[in-house]
């Protein structure tokens, strides 16, 4: 008995001290959870928990089967939300990496300057959009041109001010004399930039990326519903809604949990290739 | 005294003060009136307690401190005109090593901003590798080191670069005793294949006797030169040297050469 006893113990002492069994545990018991309220949900727990019905919170197999059935235009309009959060992403962090550069080469009013577009971020998303919405009305005269244009924009303004305050830490919080040693090599600013400054920074941009990848699907989310231009997974949970097709809304709103979560699993991905030399 | 005379002076420090000030914006004097003359190709220390300004007198003869009175002359010209000719090589008290880069990489960048030709960097910092003993580590990265290694590739980084002046602080305090007398004997034999100026900032009195020709005390508060002792040990040194009794009057005398009782 007590040998029985002590044998367990260090099972569990081994399981605890084996990174490849903890790794595992890592995805194991959140997938576990996930199992467990799918079959809550299910078997309808949930609905006795919340006091609902299955019209408004439709089964998971129900929602799959609209899934299903309904894939074709799922798929466009994920489409249409991937590539207004993927434009605007990219073309927002390309934008507040050169703003952060900017800030660096003028510490003083880059400073300033950073603590402004710092400001402007902080500006939710619903009161952005309608007013994007009405400054490119006259872009174009088709209304998914200016509907993307306007969405693109506050995508846009979203990913730079969080690159912009990350990358400028990164081109600027650098170790302890490696600037002195750059001077005693009388490395011009240039230089400095290329072989310290931005290689410093790499870290970082994946920082500013972790937020950045996801902020960027809600951000699309929220402006499509009040684009102009009817498309998108988050206008379609809105327009289920408002016809009362819960079962359609929840496959979109399934569709944008996907689109969150494969796109930050892309982002680990990369990072950790790109980033191998800096851990 | 009267060999060193006819050598040829290569940095001349004249009165020189430098004056810091503090988080509540009063001046403190880290360094004043400082009077020296070193000689090309000789191997100067700059020896003392810590607040008595060395590391500042050495970051004003590279540049990278402006003096605030006095004048600091090198082949006749500015720090700044020095520097700007990429004739320092500067030890810091920490590595300094780029974590993106791997150890060789490291070593190259330097001669990587002088444009050296890619054969010419390679052959280098192989070379330098050799002699800090870490060939088997080219192509790890700093983290993957230990503290000790990583200053001696610090110190290759510097070789490397073959400066005309040599200007380390306290470049071995961080290492064990066994990595510090091999790097001793290697910095003394690169020294005298190249006959390189070389100032030294240490606090180890012992390390300080070694390896130079003289020993500049200093002394704080403020922080002034208070004595320079020639050390008359034959060349080349060696490890033996350390048991002599010349070695240890020598020791004593800089010991007693401190000021206001610090040491």
């Amino acid at each position: 008995m007590a040998q029985k006893l002590k044998r367990k113990k260090s099972l569990y002492q081994r399981g605890k001290e084996n990174k490849k069994v903890q790794a595992a545990l890592t995805v194991l018991l959140p997938v576990l959870f996930g199992i467990l309220v799918i079959a809550l949900w299910q078997g309808q727990s949930l609905h006795k928990m919340f006091h609902t019905d299955t019209y408004t919170l439709p089964l998971p197999t129900k929602i799959g089967s609209i899934f299903m059935d309904n894939r074709d235009k799922i798929w466009e309009n994920t489409v249409a939300t991937v590539s207004v959060a993927f434009i605007g992403l990219m073309l927002g962090s390309l934008l507040g990496y050169a703003v952060a550069i900017l800030a660096s080469f003028f510490p003083k009013m880059g400073k300033g300057g950073l603590s402004i577009i710092g400001a402007f971020a902080s500006v939710p998303v619903v009161a952005m959009a309608p007013v994007l919405n009405n400054w490119t009305k006259d872009i174009s005269n088709e209304a998914s041109v200016r509907s993307m244009v306007a969405k693109i924009i506050v995508v846009m303004l979203v990913s730079a001010a969080n690159m912009s305050l990350n990358a400028y830490r990164g081109l600027t919080e650098l170790k302890p004399y490696a600037e002195d040693l750059m001077a005693t090599y009388a490395a011009k600013k240039r230089v400095i930039l290329v072989k310290l400054r931005l290689p410093n920074s790499v870290p970082y941009i994946f920082i500013a990326l972790k937020v950045a990848v996801p902020a960027s699907i809600m951000t699309t989310i929220v402006s499509e519903y009040f684009a102009e231009y009817i498309t998108g997974v988050g206008r379609q949970i809105r327009e289920n809604i408002v016809l009362a097709q819960y079962s359609t809304a929840w496959a979109y709103i399934v569709t944008a949990c996907l689109l969150g979560v494969i796109s930050y699993v892309i982002l680990m991905i990369v990072q950790s290739i790109l980033l191998r030399k800096h851990q | 005294m009267s060999e060193a005379v006819k050598k040829e002076v290569e940095i001349e420090i004249k009165d020189l003060g430098v004056t810091f000030q503090d988080n509540s914006g009063n001046d403190v004097q880290a360094l004043t009136g400082v009077n020296l003359n070193i000689y090309k190709g000789e191997f100067v220390s700059l020896l003392g307690p810590s607040g008595c300004g060395k590391t500042t007198l050495l970051r004003s003869v590279a540049d990278l401190q402006e003096p605030t009175e006095g004048t600091v002359r090198i082949a006749g010209m500015t720090p700044k005109e020095i520097r700007m000719q990429q004739k320092f090589g500067f030890v810091f008290q920490q590595p300094v090593l780029f974590d993106w880069r791997t150890v060789k990489k490291n070593i190259e960048l330097p001669l990587e901003i002088m444009y050296y030709s890619k054969e010419e960097r390679s052959q280098r910092a192989d070379e330098m590798l050799e002699m800090v003993g870490l060939k088997n580590f080219a192509n790890h990265f700093p983290k993957q080191l230990s503290g000790g290694m990583q200053q001696r590739v610090n110190i290759a980084r510097a070789f490397g670069l073959r400066p005309e002046i040599l200007l380390m602080d306290e470049p071995f305090s961080a290492l064990d005793e066994f990595t510090k007398e091999k790097l001793h004997e290697d910095l003394l034999q690169i020294w005298r294949q190249t006959n390189k100026t070389v100032l030294f900032v240490t606090h180890n009195i012992q390390e300080a006797v070694f390896l130079s020709d003289r020993v500049c005390v200093l002394s704080p508060h403020p922080g002034r030169l208070s004595a320079v002792v020639e050390i008359d040990l034959p060349r080349p040194r060696t490890l033996e040297m350390k048991e002599t009794q010349r070695f240890n009057e020598l020791v004593t005398k800089v010991r007693n050469s401190f000021e206001g009782g610090s040491v």
